[in-house]
């Protein structure tokens, strides 16, 4: 189990395994996966990670708004260079927003669903 | 949207008096209609299209919770909201069944590259096309669909516009809805989220200081920076919204300024058609209440509310604030099954809400709490403004 999900940069807590995501008690899976792999939602600790090209650019920013800022706090060039950098932070957060409910077996089955990890029973 | 009633017409050759609607006639054999004895019978379907989009408007500055809260107001209204498929992903728009909601960046007239030339912030008006927003919003309310263009928060750059359907609902975020006089008058419903400078600061740090680059002093830079523009632009939009949710610092912890306890205050106006503010226990007296105690045992710092009647920028307005966190379902429960007027389709519909979402931020205080309530608000004001113009179409084609 592990060594199919090392690509994923979570960390499962040992618990365990449930077939059936009982957590919440108003939602209601009418079909389960049978892959015990597939641990419930409040079991794993995500580490958010930002999308490389936006991050860099996060970077960037905060270097040449910190340049231009050196010379004259107030002028007009300086506080747009720190909008830029509050505009990209936020990008940044929504891309590792994006990227966090991204279950790569969710994604694997949407694509192949006739796999046997993929086959679904209904209740 | 269109309301459509099918009944038949006795003769087509009678002047039927509300064909300012647009009728569709269906005019059937005389075959299929043997029984009827050679008779034709015409059936007549009239739409009324005078059934309008309801326009919802919410102001925040950027890291305030626009995102989030957009996620729960669409969850209100069922289905979840995704961008436009097979379009651009970079798109800022969400559509769901019932509900659009357009991200308001997308109407800056200068991207990325002018700002920088001209030295202006996102926040001034003048990186932003007032007109062609105001144009779109009234297309798309009027039923039209409109070429919205899209800015695309990556590159910075105004990508090619995107083809956009009129809704049900449509929601229009970010930082500037109610500017726009024009525009404002548009609104069916106006939110402003106002985070005080503390609280800001400290949900800046939580989503910026993993970021590789960032620094306590580079997030206090920029906010120092942007806050001329944002109380210049931003912040005097508040007077206008129909409910404002103010985020401050808590009062139960003294000298807390960690930001992980809220207070929370809905300012709610009063005297709106569509809109009853939501109130505990009894509707424009006084009240502090503290629901911790025999019945209910809270955690550490536990919860407070008050309620009561207040001026707002000279408009009269009814505040319920919370104080403090949830820690269990049942405090939720017990504090939904106390107050009054929520429009809550059923008993515990709030708490329903708030556990969907359980992993949102915000989901053990008030913003969650307020937020949600919100949304039923609006769901209740729509259906009050659809259920009239129905009405309104049934008096018509009645004369």
């Amino acid at each position: 189990m592990a060594a199919s999900l090392s690509s994923m940069t979570t960390l499962s807590a040992p618990r365990p395994v449930r077939l059936l995501n009982i957590s919440n008690p108003y939602s209601s899976p009418s079909h389960v996966r049978l892959l015990p792999c597939t641990a419930s939602r409040y079991t794993r600790l995500v580490v958010r990670s930002t999308p490389s090209e936006i991050a860099n650019k996060v970077s960037e920013s905060i270097k040449n708004a910190e340049e231009t800022c050196a010379d004259d706090p107030k002028a007009g060039e300086c506080v747009a260079a720190w909008d830029e950098v509050e505009e990209l932070s936020a990008a940044a957060s929504h891309a590792r927003d994006k990227n966090k409910g991204k279950d790569p077996l969710e994604e694997y089955c949407k694509d192949n669903p006739e796999t046997d990890e993929c086959r679904t029973y209904e209740d | 949207m269109a309301i459509c009633t099918v009944h038949t017409t006795p003769s087509l050759s009678m002047p039927n008096t509300h064909l300012n609607q647009r009728q569709v006639i269906f005019f059937t054999s005389a075959r299929k209609n043997q029984f009827f004895r050679g008779q034709n019978r015409a059936f007549t379907v009239s739409c009324s299209a005078d059934a309008k989009t309801v326009v919802i408007g919410l102001a925040a500055d950027s890291g305030c919770g626009k995102s989030t809260f957009m996620r729960r107001l669409t969850s209100v209204f069922g289905g979840a909201a995704e961008p436009p498929k097979g379009g651009n992903p970079d798109s800022n728009t969400l559509i769901s069944d019932t509900t659009t909601v357009i991200c308001l960046d997308d109407y800056h007239s200068l991207d990325r590259t002018g700002r920088k030339e001209k030295g202006v912030t996102a926040l001034d008006p003048k990186a932003n096309d007032f007109d062609l927003m105001y144009e779109q919003v009234k297309a798309l309310k009027e039923g039209k669909a409109v070429d919205k263009p899209i800015y695309n928060h990556v590159t910075g750059l105004l990508d090619p516009p995107e083809v956009i359907q009129p809704p049900k609902i449509l929601v229009i975020e970010g930082l500037h809805p109610m500017f726009d006089e024009r525009v404002r008058d548009l609104l069916d419903f106006s939110i402003y989220l106002d985070i005080s400078n503390e609280v800001k600061f400290a949900w800046k740090i939580q989503r910026d200081m993993a970021e590789r680059g960032h620094s306590l002093e580079s997030i206090k830079a920029s906010i120092e920076a942007r806050k001329p523009d944002f109380d210049a632009f931003i912040d005097p939009q508040k007077k206008y919204a129909d409910a404002v949710i103010e985020v401050l610092p808590t009062q139960l912890i003294p000298g807390d300024n960690e930001g992980k306890v809220l207070r929370v205050r809905l300012i709610q106006k009063e005297g709106l058609k569509h809109f009853s503010p939501v109130y505990l226990f009894d509707e424009g007296s006084t009240i502090s209440w503290i629901p911790c105690g025999r019945k209910l045992t809270c955690s550490y710092p536990g919860i407070k509310f008050t309620y009561g009647p207040e001026t707002y920028f000279s408009n009269e307005v009814s505040v319920l604030e919370m104080d403090g966190q949830f820690d269990r379902l049942d405090e939720l429960i017990y504090v939904e099954s106390h107050l009054s007027n929520l429009s809550s389709k059923f008993y515990g519909e709030v708490t329903q809400q708030m556990l969907k979402h359980s992993d949102f931020p915000g989901s053990n205080n008030g913003t969650g709490l307020f937020q949600t309530i919100i949304g039923l608000k609006i769901r209740d004001l729509y259906e009050q403004i659809v259920a009239e113009r129905a009405a309104a179409t049934a008096q018509a084609a009645k004369v």
